[in-house]
């Protein structure tokens, strides 16, 4: 077999790694900002201990046995579940939870004073919430997000286990049919570095769209001039 | 009848009375000062009035209605009410234009063009026009105390509640704050200001209330207060205010 | 049919117990490994030489972005034709270390950059000679600001050794599999092997504390979720 042909083949499953990979940060994404949303427009202490619990319980279960539990357990349960909504519910709600302390740590950074000017003009909770905490938290939490959604992306390959032919189980096949896997490994983890670098070049064009000149968390603002 | 009337405000936290029986009003286009050392309660006095603190008792009448109580509507309550924070508040993350457009749009339901024209019309009576696509980092003290003065008038207020506008700028600054508070009060803006900056109380308002021990000591001219010291407390403050300047 | 569940669990106790022991072995020695290659790719990340310089950022990048099952596979199925024949543990130990020394690097890194570059002026001033400035000034700062995402790191180790089973190492989450195709209880293994995960993390989170609370130098403190590959 041919180089380029097992090239195009890994290419083939990076597609599925690619579609996993956003379908997972997708969902951790929504579960991260729920998360952030309850935390502020419903602050009772009831609903803060949930959603400590909830981060913390989900930072600590690895995605693998999150992943077999949802795949391989729930059926016993009687739940089905599809490969990719699987990956969703063990890999994207775990990063949902990473994500959750990120923005936790983001709307901590939101200045007080900009909050309560917000309320006395009349904002609901809700409005608070929309127009000046969710823009900053997005901006305070770039660095936190691109970490996240690197992690997500190195543990796409996990996908495999339950059927997805993205690219490590490419590379599985390659190596097993021709025996050279030190190649076919090395390329296909040169194309996940690549999709890295094209994920972060990605985030800098957004980040240099929604810039605002200035501004950092609270407490490492700058004096005025 | 008064734009405001407060009777006998009472503020406990944690059993502890920082207002303690206020009886203060505000009369329509009027510049009300109250004065008073840090910690009697000032600002307290402020956030009772827009509900940001929940008074314990007595009542606060605004245009005539109860504004204390569990009926009342809180967010349309101030939406009337101007609020200028110490430190400005302007929001971060939106440019001069946006901040003072926000509420216009988001609380008053107005178009994003509609929005823009009359939040550019109050920026240009505080001259701030030329800044309106700066973000608030880049803003001198003065300035942010202008843009915060337009997003609060922009609302069409009936009063603008001031807490402490002076006290994060130098001298010099809080020179023009008090020149452009007696131009709005010279177009018709209702204002009660609370601050312990003798010299920007004395450029804004004839007379002060006093305000100290959770009680409105005394209220009169400030060249009188000024110059009898009648009242222990007065003397007290006025003796600091001269050691501190 | 819990019951029965820890009937089974009880019946396969010693295996499972040696699954725990290699799982918790595997991962006290990356966790030294990989902190003392770490420290190593940082001394050198910072060296006089251009090009060691930008090799290992390079490395750092490389590893950060590159998913650690595939290192794992390339030794494991790619080396025997080569002629290399390694164990599971070897490869996992091998792979392990070169991944979370990449990320301890970037760790120290970030924490270099926060600090006050005045100070290391003042020691090169004072004659220190680099190493020396190194060793005395620079390493014990960077260590203590690097205590929330070191200790971080050690808790990630322990949940990413279940990777090891990809490559048949018999580790605790592999004897849970043996156990739970023995009985068909897939769910009830699975949520046991979660618990069990999450005891030991919390165990480790509780460690964590207390070291932090002994090294951590008094009003400064740089967030975990502050540190990360945005710094390379």
């Amino acid at each position: 077999m041919a180089f380029s042909e097992m090239l195009a083949q890994l290419a083939s499953g990076a597609v599925f790694t690619v579609l996993v990979t956003v379908a997972c940060c997708a969902t951790a994404l929504a579960v991260g900002l729920l998360s952030a949303c309850a935390r502020r427009v419903f602050p009772f202490p009831a609903v803060i201990r949930a959603l400590d619990l909830f981060a913390f319980v989900f930072r600590g279960i690895p995605v693998l046995v999150l992943l077999f539990l949802v795949y391989f357990g729930l059926p016993g349960a009687g739940i089905r579940v599809s490969p990719l909504g699987a990956m969703m519910l063990s890999l994207g709600v775990i990063s949902g939870a990473y994500l959750a302390e990120v923005f936790r740590g983001a709307l901590d950074a939101v200045d007080a004073a900009e909050i309560m000017a917000a309320q006395s003009m009349g904002m609901s909770r809700w409005q608070v919430f929309l127009h000046i905490e969710l823009p900053q938290m997005m901006r305070f939490s770039v660095p936190g997000m691109v970490n996240e959604f690197t992690n997500v992306l190195k543990y796409s390959p996990f996908g495999y286990t339950v059927g997805i032919p993205e690219m490590t189980k490419q590379a599985l096949v390659l190596s097993s049919a021709t025996l050279r896997g030190v190649e076919i490994y090395l390329a296909a983890g040169i194309l996940y570095f690549l999709v890295y670098r094209l994920l972060l070049v990605g985030v800098r064009v957004l980040e240099k769209h929604w810039r605002v000149p200035g501004m950092g968390p609270a407490h490492l603002q700058d004096q005025p001039v | 009848m008064a734009l405001i009337e407060i009777r006998r405000l009472r503020k406990l936290f944690d059993g502890h009375p920082v207002l303690n029986g206020v009886d203060i009003d505000v009369a329509e286009g009027d510049v009300k000062v109250v004065m008073g050392p840090s910690g009697c309660g000032k600002s307290t006095l402020l956030r009772c009035i827009n509900r940001l603190v929940e008074p314990s008792s007595g009542s606060i009448h605004f245009r005539g209605a109860e504004v204390t109580g569990p009926d009342v509507n809180v967010r349309s309550l101030r939406q009337q009410i101007g609020f200028l924070f110490q430190q400005f508040a302007l929001y971060r993350h939106l440019s001069v234009l946006d901040n003072t457009a926000l509420g216009l749009r988001k609380l008053k339901g107005m178009k994003k063009k509609e929005a823009a024209e009359r939040a550019l019309h109050e920026l240009n009576r505080l001259d701030m026009a030329g800044h309106r696509h700066k973000f608030p980092a880049h803003l001198s003290g003065g300035q942010k105390q202008r843009v915060a003065l337009a997003r609060a008038l922009a609302m069409d207020p009936a009063v603008i509640l001031l807490d402490e506008p002076t006290s994060a700028l130098d001298p010099v600054m809080a020179r023009e704050v008090a020149q452009l508070i007696n131009r709005l009060h010279g177009e018709g803006v209702t204002m009660l200001c609370v601050t312990h900056d003798l010299e920007f109380a004395s450029a804004i308002a004839e007379r002060v209330a006093f305000l100290d021990e959770g009680i409105v000591q005394v209220e009169d001219r400030l060249s009188v207060l000024y110059e009898d010291h009648a009242h222990p407390s007065i003397r007290n403050f006025f003796m600091k205010q001269e050691r501190s300047s | 049919m819990w019951a029965e569940f820890f009937r089974d669990l009880v019946d396969q106790g010693p295996l499972i117990m040696r699954g725990l022991g290699d799982s918790l072995l595997l991962t006290a020695i990356v966790s030294l490994t990989g902190f003392f290659l770490g420290l190593v790719v940082f001394y050198f990340r910072h060296c006089q030489f251009a090009i060691i310089r930008l090799i290992l950022r390079g490395y750092i990048s490389f590893f950060i972005g590159m998913p650690l099952i595939v290192l794992l596979f390339l030794m494991y199925y790619g080396l025997p034709p080569w002629g290399v024949s390694l164990s599971p543990f070897s490869v996992a130990v091998i792979g392990f270390t070169f991944n979370v020394a990449a990320y301890n690097a970037a760790y120290l890194t970030t924490a270099y950059h926060a600090l006050d570059s005045a100070e290391l002026e003042a020691a090169r001033a004072a004659g220190f000679r680099p190493f020396q400035v190194f060793r005395l000034i620079t390493l014990p700062q960077v260590l203590r600001f690097s205590v929330p995402a070191l200790t971080n790191q050690v808790i990630r180790n322990l949940k990413d050794s279940s990777v090891a089973f990809l490559i048949q190492f018999n580790d605790f989450f592999s004897r849970v599999q043996e156990l739970a195709a023995t009985n068909f209880m897939f769910f009830r293994a699975y949520l046991f092997a979660a618990v069990v995960y999450l005891l030991l993390v919390m165990v480790l989170v509780l460690i964590a504390r207390q070291i932090e609370r002994r090294v951590m130098i008094p009003g400064v403190y740089i967030a975990p979720e502050s540190l990360g590959s945005s710094a390379v």
